[in-house]
């Protein structure tokens, strides 16, 4: 993509003006697409992102550019133009380019692109026949692959030797959704997205048609539930996707982008404690071919295992390179972006609660009347606040102990202080599930994880009056 | 790069039809954090979405690249998907409408304003801001201009092309009374420099955030509900999402056999107003199709679904000019909104409530909103309504309902419409009563 030549022309464009940092981002990126409507393939297509983005900061000071042409012409101009936003002196001059090797945290055996189009159809069809076997009344199922190959060139400059970091990654997301229709021309709904940063692989060990079945037999079932109770309830929350409760209560609030400006509720948490005892939680992009593992981030810092809570005091936040040197930290390989489109941010990767002692089946046995959330749809928060809420996609009434009636309108919320502290059990189980988050720096692939939680107690929303 | 080159490719490579569309975008954006220029980004980007018919199906493939190898590039994957899809329908491409109301939105003052006059405002902002209130702790003022020019052109010789700008100016305010924290947001988005008022803006701001010093949660029950402008939007937005004739002939919409029919109060009258002159002016769609001015609902009655030229083709009416093309395939959309104002204002609307509540801020819509059911849950904040009058603030708090079965219960507009940044031109909806959750 960018010629060392030209890359070193290039930072030493943006460094004229005083800049303490420069850094290249280019991107060479074929996503493919396949989608099925009821069995038949209702598109299929590639799509090509291609350019890069050039960042420099002085201090705290920072300005970046993107451009989708990569020329000398376009990447130098646009260099100086973001230069010109200082008016210092030069105090550095790059004069050569070193490279960094990364240790593959993503492996790929089957390469996605060599797999035939029609295999991945030929897999979809097999995942639609086994959803629309559940019932008839499912009108509407897609199914689709999401694949993302993607080619990056990271040039860091802060002295006279650049770094250069290249790197190939491909992440893959299989796409299942049901819509069921019943009497009254009642209307739900279910999805599933299992995904990768493996190969083909990935989707040959996968029971897709478990997976597949299940989505229909959830659709069907939320046409009878009941509408969720509202008040003040124990609410026990199931293991993998329950942990985007940590995600948008606890995890957000931890990247440095909002804590190094104050923006968060635990800005000045370090040492402090902010969740019950028996909690603890890690952000981890270097776990295997994981859904929000990267070999380096998006600054050329390799990805690490960032340890948050340890034992309910908070210990780390997420740090990227800006944020850092406002708090005075080292970044631990955490800035993520979506593309070249985005100047890179503090972003979680894998961030889950760890596995405490307790068994999931004991916990339930030990709640007489409360809500178990066994998927959530997803949800946001306010980082400055701390106030969250999210939307479960699969609950159930709790009742002596045992799991009873499905529910459906379910919402949890509250504040990320309260109910960090509010979690009574932690189980055995931990497991993690696949999102997309949306924030600062675009949409990425991130996991949230947990084992079963319980909250004592959280506020929840529903349509159906008070919990008897 | 000329197109021509394209249409080249595409015939010699098989396609019988072929369209494209570029457009080039450049953008400046900076904030400002305590006083210092956090963030300045500026960028230039071109966008290729490449359209063709190949064996009477249709292929759609995207590039950043404006080259001939890109051209190569797309023609190619248009011909590996365009074989791959198995709808019965035979696909093609528009020739072209008899007239188009082209119009010239493109502002070309905003273009000349240097940057550090709009620099300097944004300063100005910031600073008023600070001033405007002792519990202001933090604001992260930015600014955010873009300038598109889009080229449509198909292999029937239709060519089409459109420039536009606006900008956006806005702010976040942090504000601290004892251990309480709130916050509040608020944007302009206009082509035109001269309607930003910083004193008006700043005020306005800050007074929004700490009126909710001091919130408390309510009993969970039936309230009757105010929503603001720009909550009101949201399920607005959710309503004419399901008028969308491919999700209604996939019998995943609420509004499903229910045209011609009265889907909701008489007080609703919605229209979609592409040819508005506002900065979400378009004059033609994504195959090619003038777009026209339209009465969606009126009076409560739903009079059409969106259509692109093939959910029109199926139902046997004509296409309404709202095709976009999403992901790899012509899909359909809508944008500049009007809601109908009623004749009262803000205050008269509320005075006939005895108790009720006054929502101006609602979270994780995306997600506590079905779209295929209209059934959605979500946090909320905002005021009570006692004795006809805006009372105490009130949070953490749940909405939920039908979107379908609320805007039934619509009881009435006020007249305080405003043209909000997402394209939606709207004023204030009382709810004669929706669920509150709480404690």
């Amino acid at each position: 993509m960018v010629s060392k030549k030209l890359a070193i022309e290039t930072l030493n464009a943006a460094l004229a003006t005083g800049g303490d940092y420069a850094e290249i981002y280019a991107e060479d990126t074929d996503s493919e697409s396949v989608f099925l409507e009821n069995g038949k393939v209702e598109a299929c297509g590639r799509n090509k992102t291609y350019g890069c983005g050039i960042r420099i900061l002085k201090g705290f000071q920072s300005v970046y550019g993107y451009t989708s042409d990569l020329s000398r012409k376009s990447m130098v101009g646009l260099a100086t133009k973001l230069a010109a936003r200082f008016d210092g002196n030069r105090a550095i001059e790059v004069k050569s380019i070193r490279k960094q090797k990364v240790k593959a945290v993503n492996k790929v055996q089957k390469h996605l692109y060599d797999v035939p189009v029609d295999e991945k159809i030929a897999y979809l069809k097999k995942c639609y026949a086994a959803t629309a076997s559940v019932d008839p009344r499912l009108v509407r199922i897609q199914d689709g692959f999401l694949l993302v190959s993607r080619s990056t060139e990271i040039y860091v400059a802060e002295g006279e030797e650049a770094v250069l970091t290249t790197n190939k990654e491909e992440r893959s997301r299989l796409i299942l959704s049901a819509i069921a229709k019943g009497e009254d021309n009642k209307i739900e709904s279910s999805f599933s997205g299992p995904g990768t940063s493996s190969g083909w692989e990935y989707f040959e060990s996968l029971d897709y048609e478990a997976e597949a079945k299940k989505i229909g037999q959830i659709a069907i079932q939320q046409l009878t539930a009941k509408e969720c109770p509202s008040g003040k309830y124990t609410v026990v929350i199931s293991n993998g996707w329950g942990g985007v409760l940590f995600h948008e209560a606890c995890g957000h609030p931890l990247e440095a982008s909002a804590t190094s400006k104050k923006l968060s509720v635990f800005s000045e948490s370090i040492g402090k404690q902010i969740a019950s005892p028996i909690v603890s939680a890690w952000d981890d992009g270097t776990i295997e071919n994981e859904w929000g593992s990267d070999n380096v981030d998006s600054e050329g810092v390799p990805t690490k295992k960032n340890e948050l809570i340890r034992d309910g005091i908070c210990v780390g936040f997420m740090v990227d390179r800006l944020s850092g040197r406002r708090l005075g930290m080292a970044p631990n390989g955490t800035a993520r972006r979506q593309s070249y489109k985005f100047a890179p941010t503090s972003r979680m990767s894998n961030t889950y609660i760890a596995a405490g002692k307790d068994k999931p089946e004991d916990i339930i046995k030990d709640t007489p009347l409360g809500i178990y959330v066994a998927n959530f749809g997803g949800g946001s928060v306010e980082p400055t606040t701390g106030q969250f809420n999210f939307s479960a996609s699969e609950a159930y009434i709790i009742r002596d102990g045992k799991i009873c009636e499905p529910v459906k309108g379910c919402t949890l919320i509250g504040t990320g202080q309260e109910v960090l502290m509010q979690i009574d059990r932690v189980g055995n189980d931990l497991a993690l599930g696949q999102g997309n988050c949306g924030a600062a720096s675009g949409l990425i692939p991130v996991n949230v994880g947990q084992p079963t939680i319980r909250l004592k107690e959280i506020t929840v929303g529903g349509r159906g009056g008070k919990l008897e | 790069m000329n197109p021509q080159k394209f249409f080249e490719i595409a015939k010699a490579k098989g396609l019988s039809e072929s369209q494209l569309m570029v457009s080039k975008s450049t953008s400046t954006n900076f904030s400002l954090f305590r006083h210092e220029v956090d963030e300045y980004e500026i960028s230039d980007t071109t966008r290729v979405i490449a359209v063709g018919v190949y064996n009477g199906k249709m292929g759609v493939a995207r590039s950043e690249e404006l080259s001939l190898s890109s051209f190569e590039y797309l023609v190619d994957q248009i011909i590996l998907g365009a074989s791959k899809v198995e709808k019965e329908e035979i696909a093609d491409l528009f020739e072209g409408s008899e007239k188009y109301h082209k119009r010239n939105v493109y502002n070309k003052k905003l273009a000349v304003i240097p940057v550090s006059e709009k620099m300097a405002t944004l300063r100005a902002l910031e600073n008023k801001i600070y001033a405007v209130d002792e519990r202001v702790a933090e604001v992260e003022a930015y600014y955010a201009e873009r300038e598109r020019s889009v080229y449509f052109g198909n292999s029937h010789g239709l060519k089409l092309n459109e420039k536009s700008n606006y900008f956006v100016i806005g702010a976040s305010v942090v504000t601290k009374q004892g251990e309480e924290t709130k916050t509040n947001y608020d944007g302009i988005v206009d082509a035109d420099f001269s309607v930003v008022d910083v004193d008006k803006f700043s005020r306005h701001l800050v007074e929004e955030a700490v009126k909710k010093f001091g919130g408390e949660t309510i009993e969970s029950k039936k309230y009757p509900t105010v929503l603001s402008k720009e909550v009101a939007s949201s399920f607005v937005g959710a309503l004419l999402a399901s008028a969308i004739a491919e999700s209604v002939q996939r019998h995943s919409s609420f509004l499903e056999g229910k045209l011609n029919t009265k889907i909701a109060s008489s007080k609703l009258t919605i229209e979609e107003k592409p040819l508005a002159k506002n900065i979400f002016f378009t004059y033609f769609d994504d195959e090619g199709v003038a777009t026209q001015n339209k009465i969606v609902i009126k009076k409560g009655v739903l009079n059409t679904y969106f259509y692109n030229r093939e959910t029109a083709k199926k139902d046997g009416v004509e296409t309404t000019g709202n095709a976009a093309l999403t992901g790899n395939k012509m899909g359909t959309s809508f944008g500049n909104v009007f809601v109908k104002p009623g004749r009262h204002s803000f205050e008269e609307m509320i005075a006939p409530i005895e108790e009720g509540v006054y929502i101006t801020e609602v979270m994780g819509l995306g997600t506590g909103l079905n779209g295929s059911s209209g059934d959605f849950s979500c946090q909320a904040e905002g005021y009570m309504i006692r004795k006809g009058k805006v009372a105490e603030p009130i949070t953490l708090i749940t909405l939920s309902g039908n979107v379908l079965k609320m805007f039934k219960d619509l009881k009435d507009i006020d007249n305080e419409t405003k043209l909000l940044p997402g394209g939606t031109t709207i004023s204030n909806m009382y709810f004669k009563s929706l669920n509150i959750g709480g404690k």
